[in-house]
């Protein structure tokens, strides 16, 4: 049982979950959060890792309420205890030179984890951050830490900010309009693309088929098979 | 030496104790064998197979409703053949009996999986004519006492195992079900696969699944589950397998009190992976605590 340390507000219903616990897993992974003890809401709420942290043993989540169970995890407190699950999914593949991420909303999040991997494999990369948010921008400061450029748009469209022609890795996380529009932009310009999805799931762990994908090579499992794909893999499907 | 009050015989085929994970929420067990240890359990029933295999229906898939979900997964399955091939011989090495779950769209198909699967490695065949996801058939099988005992007899005149036929809430006289399939050579019965039920999108102003109508279960339905489960128990001979939204021992142990002589446990798997553990844990625990020197000494006891 995980023990949350920090419940720190973000944007209007965004807020960052720092708990205690084994701090294992890769980004691109996620965790199956829910509150002990509670079988309504029932179902767990899959949630990316936004930051690894094994120097003080903690695991952060940056969460957005969209519905009754994210709702319940924004009103913790520190010293409440949250079961979490995982790590589980695929993660991001670490791709040798530069590097491209491009994130909506909260989609930015697992990003964070992403650059900083990217960094620590290798400290003389370029990393550039493309940042999109609706209304408020935030994790802003995070991405500056270990991202060489990173550019925030506010109300836009964010991939249009993108150059897909690089000789460069690219990396995309946020709402499907984002990254329909992210895989378009890709196949103009056979960029090397991976994306990562969000659906809705129960079990998390490849056994309840609920989160399947059509993909070009068959029924894929968001959970276990993804979250993350190469873009040519689910580009019909999104 | 005691024997284990949890051991039990389920149609000559022993069980290390009476739960049971349900079909079609522990794929053919490789995902939750890597989570915990499996061969605590006393059986698995694999996700449901029909003759050729399917994608799954298309949209939305699950939907969560309060203490409980709705999902819509439509038998996405390797199909018979891939199952015989690649999936039995995993499953039966993780130690827990068997059960085989078939499906399908046809009697011609139902038929055919199992003759098919006679040639497979697992221990019961359990006729899945309950399941509500499928446009053509499905549970239209289970639907009254004629055509649950006509595909009953049909399949249990091909099949070598014994046969579990699982029953669907949604029939309107279920009692009569039950009792036509026991006449009809049923060697036990499953019960409940999930309720008939409906989400909306309200911004989206639609249904939130393509086939509009989904399958409810869940700690939601655990008390409807176990009134049918106590009419069904009291009006056959036959074994009957019970489960509908059971995730702690307590709710075990009210279906075993009823009749049932195992259980299947289902979505509480998806809220803890571990949960039937806990279950098995929980059941040993009431034995001592109760000095039974078996756990079917409380079954059917309501």
């Amino acid at each position: 049982m995980a023990v949350i340390l920090a419940n720190e507000p973000l944007a209007p219903g965004v807020f960052r979950l720092d708990v205690t616990g084994a701090p294992t897993g890769r980004a691109g992974q996620f965790y199956m959060l829910r509150l002990p003890g509670v079988q309504d809401p029932f179902l767990s709420r899959p949630i990316s890792i936004f930051e690894v942290n094994p120097a003080s043993e903690t695991l952060s989540f940056v969460v957005q309420t969209a519905g009754r169970g994210t709702a319940m995890l924004s009103a913790l407190l520190p010293g409440q205890p949250l079961e979490v699950q995982g790590p589980y999914g695929n993660g991001f593949p670490l791709e040798n030179g530069h590097a491209v991420l491009v994130g909506g909303g909260v989609g930015t999040a697992p990003l964070f984890q992403l650059a900083k991997e990217l960094r620590a494999a290798n400290p003389n990369r370029r990393i550039d951050a493309f940042l999109g948010f609706r209304e408020t921008a935030y994790l802003a400061d995070a991405f500056e830490r270990v991202a060489d450029r990173v550019q925030v748009n506010v109300g836009g469209i964010v991939t249009e900010e993108v150059d897909f022609s690089l000789d460069a890795t690219y990396y995309a996380c946020g709402p499907l309009p984002m990254l329909r529009a992210a895989c378009t932009a890709a196949k103009t310009a056979d960029a090397k693309l991976y994306v990562s999805l969000e659906k809705r799931m129960a079990c998390g762990v490849g056994a309840c088929l609920g989160c399947t994908c059509k993909t070009a090579h068959g029924n894929k499992r968001v959970c276990k098979d993804g979250p993350v794909f190469a873009y040519e893999e689910v580009a019909d499907a999104i | 030496m005691q024997s284990d009050p949890l051991a039990i015989d389920l149609l000559g085929v022993p069980l290390k104790n009476p739960v049971i994970a349900a079909s079609g929420t522990f794929g053919f067990g490789r995902e939750y064998a890597a989570l915990f240890d499996v061969s605590r359990l006393g059986g698995i029933s694999g996700k449901g197979l029909t003759l050729f295999g399917s994608p799954g229906n298309d949209g939305a898939r699950i939907c969560e409703t309060p203490a409980g979900m709705l999902n819509s997964i439509g038998l996405e399955n390797p199909g018979v053949r891939k199952f015989a091939e690649e999936e039995a011989p995993f499953l039966r090495s993780l130690g827990p009996a068997v059960l085989c779950n078939l499906g399908g769209h046809s009697e011609e198909e139902y038929i055919e999986g199992a003759r098919q699967l006679n040639a497979a490695d697992f221990d019961f065949l359990e006729l899945n004519i309950s399941c509500p996801n499928v446009k053509n058939g499905g549970m239209a099988f289970g639907m009254t006492p004629e055509s649950a005992a006509d595909i009953t007899k049909k399949v249990k005149a091909v099949t070598n195992r014994p046969l579990i036929v699982k029953l669907s809430p949604n029939a309107p006289e279920l009692v009569a079900v039950a009792r036509a399939c026991e006449s009809a050579g049923a060697d036990a019965l499953s019960l409940v696969n999930t309720f008939l039920g409906m989400a909306v999108d309200v911004r989206a102003k639609r249904a939130v699944f393509d086939n509009v109508y989904a399958g409810l279960s869940g700690p939601a339905i655990l008390p409807i589950a176990l009134r049918m489960t106590h009419q069904v128990c009291r009006a056959v001979q036959i074994s009957v397998i019970g489960m509908g939204g059971i995730s702690s021992a307590e709710d075990a142990l009210r279906f075993i009190m009823v009749g049932a002589s195992a259980v299947q446990v289902g979505c509480a798997t998806f809220a803890h992976p571990a949960a039937m553990l806990d279950i098995i844990d929980g059941l040993s625990d009431y034995c001592k605590t109760e000095n039974l020197g078996s756990i079917h000494d409380v079954c059917g006891i309501i």
